[in-house]
């Protein structure tokens, strides 16, 4: 939200405002009253033994908070959920990430975590796809699958004892990520979910919502054929394969500026959301670069408001 | 001729500057006296100047703030944690990295941009006792902060401002730190002094505090004191402390709210 910054005339900002205040007052009290800053009380029973959860400390017999947030109760374990903090990585979540640095037999990545993760070679299948031994040859050409500053998609595989991060690839979905716009956005608006790669068909395009915040909008790849590409044979039909057409260039570029208007109003990015701000900036006629214009913003805002109070309206409907 | 040397040439006004020096010898005259007088923006003895401060000027950093008090500008991004430098030795805890600098244009005196090595070690000493070192192992967080104009007391500012920075990031903390300094003239306390004043004054005191844990992180004495004053002042500015840890508090649960 705070990112936001618009050069709206008058009665755009009165619709962005009332948008705002609608979403506000639909959002449940609790959620306002929960939020605590550094050295808060976090009010609990004495009586049921409570755990201290992230974000909290002990002083004088009550629960404080040592974060900025918003405290969350999940039975009785208590804790601070950051909203501006860096990722918090778990095992098992799909990850975008950078290559800084390629070291003996590992790559370092930049994640958006406290510190590097670390991809083994020996925890990612070969791209000739045959399961062996590592030897020293494919050290030797650990560049000819990543290079520095590449984009890849990984899993966490887990934490060494020290704190630092491993990861895996050991899919062929997993690897090096190609044409297409990496989105880096607060890793808050990532929740973990079953499905984070989608493929639109509609778009031709890929669609990776990486938990650490990073977001890959790419062509679409047909899983395997990457093998191709690893082998050093430039010919001409490989290159003809590689073109990128323009249509799908464009609707990366659409993809793109859904995620950045999105992101940019503090709304928690799934992919139907995405989905459902590129088809309305398609159907009212928003060019590419215009989604990025204060209009498609206050628009965006509004249909989400208006979203949420139906949820809540057919939600109290059922009941 | 003499007509047209006259429109040539050109001298700067008899006034320019003459309000500074008037102020300084109004200073000195009072001082002279030693007895209660106005001070020059109109505060009374015991009165801070208006803070403003506000969260995230800087949208590349994990965390920034801005402070203005008076005419003292501070800006203080925070960076990290992140991965601490392979020269640096392995270490359990965190590191505090931190930076002060003022801008070429700080001061009335046009200088060099350059770092201000004593500040940045006392401001690593003010926050070093607050922030939650353990829970960032083999990382480094980077505290940058940035003079903009200096008009007094910039160390007390640049500790308050840099707690915020720190609390945006979602860096782990015991609580805020606050710092407020005063100075002493002959028998009279001045709190929150300008740099007029800082420059006339008998001693400084700097105390940056944790006001919910009632814990003070760094003391800072210099100058002429007597017994008594010393209690009084340290008093003075934990006070002083608490009621701008209310504001800092404000600002945050703002930034905070907006982001829902």
């Amino acid at each position: 939200m705070r990112d936001l910054q618009l050069s709206l005339n008058q009665t755009q900002k009165v619709r962005l405002d009332a948008a705002l205040h609608e979403l506000q007052t639909i959002a449940p009290a609790s959620t306002s009253a929960a939020a605590v800053s550094v050295a808060d009380t976090i009010p609990v029973n004495d009586e049921d033994n409570i755990l201290k959860g992230h974000g909290t400390s002990d002083q004088d017999g009550e629960v404080v908070a040592t974060l900025c947030g918003v405290v969350e109760r999940v039975n009785k374990l208590v804790y601070v959920r950051t909203l501006r903090a860096r990722y918090k990585p778990e095992v098992g979540d799909i990850i975008v990430g950078r290559v800084i640095e390629l070291a003996p037999k590992r790559w370092r990545l930049e994640i958006n975590f406290s510190q590097d993760a670390v991809l083994m070679l020996s925890s990612m299948n070969l791209p000739d796809g045959i399961q062996r031994r590592r030897t020293a040859v494919d050290e030797l050409n650990m560049r000819s699958i990543f290079e520095e500053n590449d984009v890849i998609c990984a899993e966490v595989r887990g934490f060494q004892h020290d704190g630092s991060l491993h990861l895996q690839a050991r899919s062929q979905k997993y690897g090096k990520l190609e044409r297409g716009q990496l989105l880096i956005v607060p890793a808050y608006l990532v929740k973990r979910r079953k499905q984070h790669f989608h493929h639109l068909e509609q778009y031709d395009a890929d669609l990776i919502l990486g938990c650490n915040g990073f977001i890959w909008v790419g062509e679409h790849v047909v899983v395997g054929q990457n093998i191709n590409i690893m082998e050093d044979k430039p010919s001409l039909s490989a290159e003809v394969e590689n073109f990128t057409p323009l249509e799908t260039r464009r609707h990366i570029c659409r993809l793109g500026n859904a995620v950045r208007v999105l992101s940019a109003l503090g709304f928690t990015l799934t992919a139907e959301l995405i989905i459902e701000t590129a088809e309305a900036s398609v159907s009212s006629n928003f060019e590419i670069n215009d989604m990025l214009g204060a209009e498609f913003y206050v628009q965006t805002a509004q249909r989400e408001a208006k979203r949420r109070a139906d949820l809540l309206r057919k939600k109290s409907g059922t009941m | 001729m003499s007509a047209a040397a006259t429109t040539g040439t050109y001298s700067p006004a008899a006034s320019a500057g003459e309000k500074r020096r008037e102020r300084k010898e109004e200073l000195r005259r009072h001082l002279a006296e030693d007895a209660d007088w106005p001070r020059a923006d109109g505060r009374s003895f015991h009165d801070c100047r208006p803070a403003f401060m506000q969260t995230g000027p800087t949208t590349a950093a994990s965390g920034s703030a801005y402070a203005e008090f008076g005419k003292t500008k501070v800006i203080v991004s925070v960076f990290g944690p992140r991965e601490s430098k392979k020269t640096m030795m392995y270490s359990d805890t965190g590191r505090l990295n931190c930076n002060v600098s003022y801008t070429t244009f700080a001061t009335p005196i046009r200088g060099q941009g350059t770092d201000n090595k004593e500040y940045s070690a006392m401001l690593h000493k003010a926050l070093e006792g607050a922030v939650m070192l353990h829970t960032f192992p083999k990382t480094t967080v980077d505290v940058f902060a940035l003079v903009l104009e200096s008009g007094g007391s910039d160390l007390p500012i640049i500790i308050s401002c840099a707690s915020l920075a720190l609390a945006d990031a979602g860096i782990m903390m015991y609580d805020l730190v606050t710092s407020v300094s005063v100075s002493c003239f002959g028998k009279n306390i001045i709190i929150d002094p300008t740099s007029d004043e800082e420059a006339w004054q008998d001693g400084s005191l700097m105390v940056a505090y944790m006001p919910a844990r009632k814990e003070i992180t760094q003391l800072t004495l210099t100058g002429e004191w007597s017994d008594g004053k010393i209690t009084n002042a340290v008093e003075l500015c934990m006070d002083a402390c608490t009621k701008l840890c209310d504001i800092l508090r404000e600002r945050l649960k703002d930034a905070s709210s907006l982001a829902e």
